[in-house]
């Protein structure tokens, strides 16, 4: 359960890594096109279209493991300490972040959502990413004492 | 052995003098038997374009050579022998020849400096000569080498790097917009004359389906007819921006034909799809302003000619360095050739 947990934890934030790197390419790409520049960048870089698919593939395979990599954590701490909600920094954080993946992948679905702004906040959610892998754990005590 | 090459192209003689020299695939062999017995050439590849014709071969003896070669070419286009010298040129020495098929070969030769299609026309001459016996060991480490070089200069160098028309700068935007553009629908709005070869470059990149939409109903099926589109009619132009992928326009019209607000609208209802918009008309069909919405895409004529433009600069600039990897491949050409052919060459003139 422990591994489960972890593992689907890590490649979630592997693949919002991913995410946010097409999103980057994304919001270059567009930028040379919309200031009609074709430098050597231009050239190298992948078409909008393909961009936008990677970003929302990643997107979509990230949530489904955090959602699974969350709820084995729920689970496995229910086992462990027979309540599944502890209130680590950490899981607040998650909670967040699944909320404002769901909600990003909800509106690119259903195309309410497009281009630029979905590669902004894909940009903008892995940052979130970083701070609750990353930062959590040195701002308060955490059961998640890695990194 | 010598090399020898002769030749005209663009440079030298108009399309109505060139038209005249062009061999038929179906006359080549015959052409090289000729070659053999009248001019007395041991070795001959014919390479005959719309832009040249030369005529590159090894010869046992210089003398006389190149004088039988300008018989040869004044017989077959049928032209006085005093009208055509001036518009041939005609090279025995191995360099000069060997850089000429090298510079050709890397397009550095060609009217839209480092185009591709030269290099195809180069493999396919010597494919040619070489299936009806007319090549020898001469001439297929020449043009091996030739067609070397010519991938070696593409390859390494940015000489065929970027667009050099309005009509391919439009495909290469799409693309960086759609990726495949098999999907894409075309919209063709208007009738001029750089729209139509806009969706002549669109439907040759394989653009999934095409529309055009003109005043005339006339001029309408006469493109749809050529470009197998379908027409559509004027009045449809809302519903077809929904649709639509990528707008060109092309109309000569007083004002404009696609206002920001519509496009606004079109936006709302398109869900943000992106579009690309490729105006072309002058006075512009299009509201400037509209470029600045979200996911839409617009180029102007000069936007399109400022980008064309750079990568004529940008080839420009390859020159130097395509010229530098030439001459190393004409050096290696001529140090195989004299090795090659020292031996052939003191049984054929003793006195050299």
């Amino acid at each position: 359960m422990i591994t489960l947990h972890t593992w689907c934890s890590l490649l979630s934030y592997a693949a919002f890594l991913l995410a946010f790197i097409a999103g980057v390419l994304f919001l270059i790409q567009e930028r040379q096109l919309k200031r009609k520049t074709m430098g050597v960048l231009f050239r190298r870089l992948p078409s909008l279209e393909s961009l936008d698919r990677v970003n929302f593939l990643a997107i979509s395979a990230g949530f489904g493991l955090l959602t699974i990599g969350a709820t084995s954590g729920f689970v496995e701490s229910a086992l462990l300490r027979g309540r599944w909600w502890t209130g680590d920094p950490k899981e607040y954080l998650t909670v967040l972040l699944w909320a404002g993946y769901l909600a990003l992948w909800v509106l690119r679905q259903r195309a309410t959502l497009r281009g630029r702004r979905v590669a902004l906040l894909s940009v903008a959610g892995f940052s979130l990413v970083l701070f609750t892998f990353v930062g959590a754990g040195h701002l308060v005590p955490s059961l998640h004492p890695f990194i | 052995m010598h090399i020898v090459l002769i030749g005209l192209n663009y440079r030298s003689a108009p399309l109505e003098f060139r038209e005249r020299f062009a061999f038929r695939r179906e006359d080549l062999p015959q052409a090289f038997s000729r070659l053999r017995e009248e001019v007395g050439l041991r070795e001959a590849a014919i390479l005959s374009t719309c832009n040249r014709v030369e005529i590159y071969a090894g010869a046992p003896a210089l003398d006389g050579t190149l004088e039988r070669l300008h018989r040869f070419l004044s017989r077959h286009a049928d032209i006085e022998l005093s009208g055509l010298s001036p518009r041939l040129y005609s090279y025995a020495e191995p360099q000069r020849v060997v850089r000429h098929l090298f510079s050709v070969a890397s397009g550095l030769d060609s009217m839209v400096l480092g185009e591709a299609e030269i290099l195809r026309q180069v493999k396919d001459a010597y494919e040619a000569a070489q299936a009806a016996g007319a090549t020898g060991k001469l001439l297929n480490g020449l043009f091996q080498r030739a067609l070397n070089t010519g991938k070696t200069v593409r390859s390494r160098t940015g000489i065929g790097r970027g667009c050099t028309s309005v009509g391919t700068v439009a495909v290469q935007l799409a693309e960086k917009i759609f990726g495949d553009l098999s999907r894409a629908v075309v919209l063709l709005i208007g009738a001029g004359k750089i729209g139509e070869l806009t969706l002549k470059r669109l439907a040759e990149r394989g653009a999934g389906e095409l529309r055009v939409m003109s005043r005339t109903l006339e001029r309408s099926a006469d493109l749809a007819a050529a470009y197998r589109a379908t027409p559509v009619p004027a009045a449809a132009l809302p519903a077809q921006l929904l649709e639509a992928d990528i707008a060109i326009t092309s109309a000569s019209a007083p004002v404009f034909l696609l206002r920001r607000e519509e496009l606004v609208l079109a936006m709302r209802q398109r869900h943000h799809r992106p579009l690309c918009i490729v105006d072309l008309g002058v006075p512009r069909n299009v509201e400037p302003s509209s470029g600045g919405l979200e996911n839409v895409y617009l180029f102007n004529v000069d936007d399109l000619q400022a980008l064309v433009h750079q990568c004529h600069h940008e080839r420009q600039r390859a020159l130097g360095e395509s010229e530098d990897i030439i001459n190393q491949k004409v050096d290696g050409f001529l140090s195989w050739w004299r090795e090659e052919f020292r031996m052939s060459n003191v049984e054929c003139s003793p006195s050299s």
